[in-house]
């Protein structure tokens, strides 16, 4: 692997994402306008549940950030189809670059996007919102560099096996609404019927939402969220495994 | 590179789609500063040689060697110094020429001071200069067509592969294009150029293979292909029956049908003063004369299986 190649291919991504600069802002955007209307719902629900004290803000602020954070799944493949819309793909593969310089290069970029809009939205969190939270929120940060990789190698894996833009399109809108339902994220986990609950922990939103609960709700730290970071990072590898395995350069894929 | 070796050694080359035989056992040889004009019609097997060599398919068989180095055991060695434009133009169109440009002169190795000179100097030789801060999406076609090839160029490779580059391209850009593939190649660069267009050939003063469902039909320097490959033709049409000309042409190259005479000879100019001068009472009916010099567009008819047509001719009609 060569650095300066990764480094070239990492500026040129962030290029192509500052002069088309509308997704990060809805990445951000979006969930914010969320918020402010399900804030009082989830209060109810978290007062009803065992949490008196809760303004909402404890399950909306994390819940929609997760919900809206899935869109890095689908930019991440975009990314990588975009290349063979453009026709471009063939000339990355006749340059020196090689296929895991490919991969990362693309990757690191969104890595990043997704980690900066959880720390935006959970920043922004707390004086719009009146995000507090019970355990310190530096334990917060391993778990959302956790889920972002696992979103993030989750898009590439997505890429390998898709053929098409519209199949990554309609798994990555899926896999949101259901990842965010089944997890925890887009209602409270209590709320969804228990044969649901029993399979939430197969989906990646089900451990960042209790690994966000037990510091912003239970008050727990760096402790509590260890076996969630594990267990994203555990499926991350997954991810990533099946998507070296399936991922084949020379695969022909249908862009728009 | 390996010293005596050609830049590019095509060994028995091999593909097949399916049933369809691509490429059957080519093999093709480019040497440092020198241009190859790889020609065929179309599904004749250029650009499925032109990704074999830049790696982007598996031939079934064969060898590829890129300075002396085997593609197939050492392919990041072999392919390091190699230019593609593929048939396709492939530019990002929300970013600039220049931003287009950096990414592939850094992937090629370039630092940051090489790779501004590298850029300036490309864009001067292709007209690029005033366009380098536009996006992509904003060129015409001939301008990004001309964008296309510089990407392929930026990072000084020593193997260009050129496929169809001028397609679709105005006059000027196709006079840049073939100005910058001869200094090239002055420079010492072996390059593939994949064409359907002959007088780019001529221009670029490049060998010549010439493909044929997946075979090399023809291959050497632009006279040896039209001395061994190509024949004039002079073909006459008259008012009514054509009469017999047999006395005027050596046996079997005299072909009647209806109206027409279609005279097969290596000196047209010679063959129709004879044919004019010895037509008698039957000049009078002539109606129309076509005459064809040996060329390369002939000589590519003739091995591709098509008819001898009189497309590049000199043609007099007689009122």
């Amino acid at each position: 692997m060569s650095r300066r190649r990764i480094s070239a291919l990492v500026g040129h991504e962030v290029r192509l994402l500052t002069r088309d600069p509308l997704p990060i802002m809805i990445l951000v955007v979006f969930p914010l306008l969320l918020m402010s209307f399900l804030k009082p719902t989830f209060a109810l629900a978290l007062t009803a549940h065992g949490y008196p004290g809760a303004n909402g803000a404890e399950q909306v602020v994390p819940g929609e950030a997760v919900v809206n954070g899935f869109y890095i799944v689908g930019m991440t493949s975009f990314a990588f189809f975009a290349e063979y819309g453009w026709n471009t793909w063939d000339r990355l593969r006749a340059s020196k670059a090689t296929s895991p310089e490919v991969i990362l290069g693309k990757a690191l970029p969104l890595l990043v996007v997704s980690i900066a809009q959880f720390l935006i939205i959970l920043t922004l969190g707390v004086p719009l919102f009146q995000l507090h939270s019970r355990g310190p929120f530096l334990a917060l940060a391993p778990l959302v560099v956790a889920f972002a990789t696992c979103l993030v190698m989750l898009g590439v894996m997505i890429t390998a096996l898709c053929r098409t833009i519209q199949q990554v399109s309609a798994v990555a809108m899926g896999g949101l609404v259901l990842f965010g339902a089944l997890g925890g994220a887009l209602v409270p986990i209590e709320v969804i019927p228990r044969w649901a609950r029993a399979i939430a922990p197969v989906t990646p939103t089900y451990w960042i939402m209790r690994g966000f609960r037990s510091v912003i709700l239970d008050g727990h730290g760096l402790t509590a969220v260890a076996l969630p970071c594990c267990v994203l990072l555990g499926m991350s590898l997954v991810f990533a495994a099946v998507a070296l395995r399936r991922f084949r350069f020379s695969d022909a894929k249908v862009s728009f | 590179m390996q010293s005596g070796v050609g830049m590019l050694d095509v060994q028995q080359c091999s593909k097949a789609y399916g049933p369809h035989q691509a490429l059957d056992a080519v093999d093709l040889e480019v040497g440092a500063g020198e241009i190859t004009a790889l020609l065929g019609r179309n599904g004749a097997g250029k650009t499925t040689l032109v990704s074999i060599v830049a790696g982007l398919r598996h031939a079934d068989a064969g060898r590829v060697l890129i300075g002396g180095i085997d593609a197939s055991t050492d392919p990041s060695r072999a392919r390091a110094n190699l230019g593609l434009a593929p048939q396709e133009t492939g530019v990002y169109p929300t970013l600039s020429c220049r931003d287009n440009l950096r990414v592939f002169a850094g992937l090629a190795g370039l630092g940051r001071r090489e790779m501004r000179v590298a850029i300036d100097e490309l864009a001067e030789s292709l007209g690029l200069t005033d366009l380098l801060e536009r996006r992509a999406k904003e060129l015409s076609g001939g301008e990004r067509r001309r964008l296309h090839t510089a990407i392929a160029l930026v990072g000084h490779p020593s193997l260009v592969l050129l496929d169809e580059p001028t397609v679709g391209a105005d006059i000027q850009t196709r006079a840049q294009l073939l100005r910058v593939v001869r200094d090239l190649a002055r420079d010492g660069a072996a390059v593939v150029y994949s064409t359907h267009y002959f007088p780019e050939v001529a221009e670029l003063e490049a060998s010549v293979v010439i493909l044929e469902r997946g075979h090399v039909c023809a291959r050497g320097s632009i006279d040896e292909v039209i001395a061994e490959h190509s024949v004039g033709a002079v073909e006459l049409v008259f008012e009514g029956p054509a009469p017999d000309l047999e006395r005027l042409a050596p046996a079997g190259a005299i072909t009647t049908s209806g109206q027409r005479v279609l005279i097969r000879t290596n000196d047209p100019s010679s063959t129709t003063a004879a044919v004019l001068a010895g037509l008698d009472n039957y000049a009078v009916n002539l109606r129309g004369l076509t005459v064809s010099q040996p060329s390369l567009e002939t000589a590519f008819l003739q091995l591709t299986e098509e008819p001898a047509t009189n497309t590049i001719g000199a043609t007099a009609y007689v009122a």
